[in-house]
């Protein structure tokens, strides 16, 4: 199942770059698979990590292609032990779970008042998209932002630092 | 002169291949290893990584007859070398100034 999704996310890439490496991908994915921790988180983070590589790796490789090698080895690839903290996760879901239920509330009110002022359903969820991608963008940018200046970076150094300081003292 | 700063990933690829060539997959195990398990690419970000570097000639790859096409191997040319020291230079200079700026901070 999920070497067919790896595969056909392979697909993305450009014909003449999936050609050349498209076997060596696969082969190292499925490598790098059969060596997985029997653990869920480790198994999610994995597929995570190789599903968002490929798509961005794919939208690279068409940059690359479009506009030659502008920015030769890019800074902001810098952003292998990020964290996205899991409150904001929580958070994340909390409000995705509202916002189906407000439209949820708001069409069968529509539906049981005939000619109501209410908007309906489509042009809710229409609404409640737009707001969702535009937060979407917003939460990218940030991410985006705090990955090129490295404060994620700063924290671990300082927790690290820390840790070494009262490991010292005891 | 080829003076721009690596990204992490590139970087990684370098040292790994500064050692001895190796194939993608042991490349990714041994920046994990090398890193802690701190530092997990994916295959995407890697061949991503590579196939500039392939494109840049930094690195090449090394033809063998006896190589599956799965599971080709690379290797650093001297000109990759070569940036990877500038590279090192150009951190261990950093790593000074950095040094110097936090003990006249403590002072």
């Amino acid at each position: 199942m999920t070497l067919t999704v790896y595969r056909w996310m392979l697909c993305l890439y450009p014909g003449s770059y999936r050609g050349e490496i498209a076997e060596e991908m696969t082969s190292v994915f499925l490598d790098a698979q059969s060596t997985l921790p029997p653990a869920l988180a480790a198994k999610i983070s994995f597929y995570r990590r190789e599903f968002c590589g490929l798509l961005s790796g794919a939208l690279y490789a068409h940059f690359d292609r479009l506009f030659g090698p502008a920015i030769p080895f890019r800074r902001f690839d810098m952003q292998s032990q990020f964290r996205f903290p899991r409150s904001t996760v929580l958070l994340m879901l909390v409000i995705f779970a509202g916002t189906v239920l407000t439209i949820a509330k708001a069409s069968s009110i529509a539906g049981a008042r005939p000619g109501s002022v209410w908007p309906s359903f489509v042009s809710v969820g229409a609404l409640m998209l737009l707001t969702m991608c535009t937060a979407a963008a917003v939460v990218v940018g940030i991410l985006h932002a705090l990955r090129r200046s490295g404060v994620y970076r700063l924290e671990n150094v300082q927790g690290r630092m820390d840790s070494a300081e009262s490991n010292g003292k005891p | 002169m080829e003076t721009f700063a690596l990204s992490e990933p590139v970087l990684l690829v370098l040292l790994s291949l500064a050692e001895q060539p190796r194939h993608g997959y042991s490349i990714l195990k041994d920046i994990e290893s090398m890193s802690g398990g701190g530092v997990l690419l994916s295959t995407g970000t890697l061949y991503g990584a590579l196939q500039r570097l392939l494109e840049n000639g930094w690195i090449e790859r090394v033809e063998e007859d006896s190589t599956p096409r799965d599971r080709r191997t690379y290797r650093l040319t001297s000109r990759g070398r070569r940036n990877l020291q500038m590279e090192i230079e150009r951190m261990r200079h950093l790593t000074k100034v950095a040094a110097l700026r936090m003990a006249r901070k403590e002072a």
